[in-house]
């Protein structure tokens, strides 16, 4: 079994072309073009990364697909803002109305092995500027943990939930995790981390309510 | 007078299109795997919405040609290949340096070579002073509109933003630039980008949809 597939969507600022080309992630991961995916057998797959740049229509059109992934037990791992709600558990991201740097800042609201050792300052701040970890949330369904949250408000800027199909769903409502891996600091942490958890197949830390 | 948009299904096209902010705007949404035989035929202009899948607008490719060759004036938006399917297109790769502002007085190179242009007339100029994807090199006939200055690293005819009446010898008309608003402003991240597609907008509707 391969520990990831990513689906790519020819496009820059998504990580991709980091992840491919790192040795020993880049050998846990195959990459295949997003519309083939219906060519793909993903029963040869431990996780599923699909980033910001999908075309979500597809997914849409995809969906039984993916449902059958969850059910033999994958996981599925999807960076960006919901905007046609591909899996049951998805539903359209809310920005954060007339947001300010304070409504910007990274809290971590549990812990998760993909976010261990992750300073939240590092997420909430890139070169002294706020916000390239998220701007506001996809509303997560019941049962959610919600791992980081966004300013005041507690915004859910990632979740994981147990899909009611089965298997796991991370949600991160911002730019892809695997772009973080030249970050130069703990935030880089997340993308071998992320490999590790989608390999060991458990759910961080206790139960997830269904 | 009509405009119509093509996008790719990405959360960006979906809020750039149907959010409040600039909803209404274009009388026509295609989705660019969908698209069909005739469906362009009927408006006086067509957008492209940055960062579509090259793929699959190039798989489209005859019917954009088509709509050029009836006269149809073609708006197409940055990070989609245009230079590997539209006519006279050509462009060349430019480290993209997003963090030009960060340094108060720096001047990023933008320079407009032709003011008195009708599109500035609704975009004002500093809204296409912002990060940018590669270089065009605007072929005989086109007029540039937003170019980097020679000593910036322009190069001699480095471009963001051009106008080409009669593109190949025809009747259409082909805009195109590097510059991907609907990306940063569907993502509720760049104020300038928005400012710029507000602007372009602005132009379309007096233009195109009087």
């Amino acid at each position: 079994m391969i520990d990831a597939l990513l689906l790519d969507c020819e496009q820059t600022e998504g990580g991709v072309n980091l992840l491919m080309k790192s040795v020993d992630l880049g050998s846990r991961l195959d990459v295949v073009p997003l519309y083939e995916l219906g060519d793909v057998d993903l029963g040869a797959y431990r996780g599923l990364l699909i980033g910001l740049h999908a075309d979500q229509r597809y997914l849409l059109a995809r969906k039984s697909q993916l449902e059958t992934f969850l059910q033999g037990g994958g996981t599925i791992v999807f960076c960006g803002h919901v905007a046609y709600p591909f899996l049951d558990e998805l539903a359209p991201y809310q920005a954060i109305p007339g947001y300010t740097v304070d409504d910007l800042e990274v809290a971590r609201a549990s812990d998760h092995p993909v976010w261990a050792g992750v300073d939240p300052r590092h997420l909430t701040w890139r070169r002294g500027v706020a916000g390239f970890y998220g701007r506001g949330a996809n509303p997560p369904p019941a049962g959610a943990r919600v791992i980081n949250t966004l300013g005041r408000g507690r915004y859910p800027v990632d979740f994981e939930v147990a899909p009611g199909v089965g298997g796991r769903l991370l949600v991160h409502a911002g730019a892809d995790l695997w772009s973080y891996t030249d970050a130069g600091n703990s935030a880089e942490r997340m993308v071998p981390q992320l490999f590790d958890w989608i390999a060991k197949g458990e759910f961080a830390k206790g139960e997830i309510g269904r | 007078m009509s405009l119509a948009v093509v996008e790719g299904g990405c959360y960006y096209h979906h809020e750039t299109i149907h959010a409040e902010r600039f909803r209404g705007r274009f009388d026509r949404a295609f989705y660019a795997p969908d698209l069909a035989e005739g469906d362009l035929d009927d408006f006086t202009a067509v957008m492209v919405a940055d960062r579509i899948s090259p793929t699959v607008l190039r798989a489209k490719r005859r019917l954009f040609l088509h709509y050029l060759n009836q006269g149809g004036t073609l708006i197409v938006l940055g990070e989609n290949q245009a230079h590997t399917w539209l006519p006279g297109v050509e462009w060349t790769f430019k480290p993209t340096n997003f963090w030009w502002w960060l340094d108060k007085g720096t001047d990023p190179g933008h320079r407009i070579p032709n003011p008195d242009h009708d599109v500035f007339r609704y975009l004002p100029q500093r809204a296409v002073v912002w990060h940018f994807h590669g270089l065009l090199h605007p072929p005989a006939g086109a007029v540039p509109l937003v170019t980097i200055a020679p000593e910036m690293g322009g190069g001699p005819d480095g471009t963001l933003l051009y106008d080409h009446p009669g593109v190949g010898g025809g009747k259409g008309r082909l805009i195109v630039t590097t510059l991907d608003p609907f990306y940063h402003n569907g993502s509720h991240f760049m104020p300038m980008a928005t400012a710029f597609l507000a602007g372009l907008l602005d132009w379309t509707d007096a233009t195109f949809r009087r």
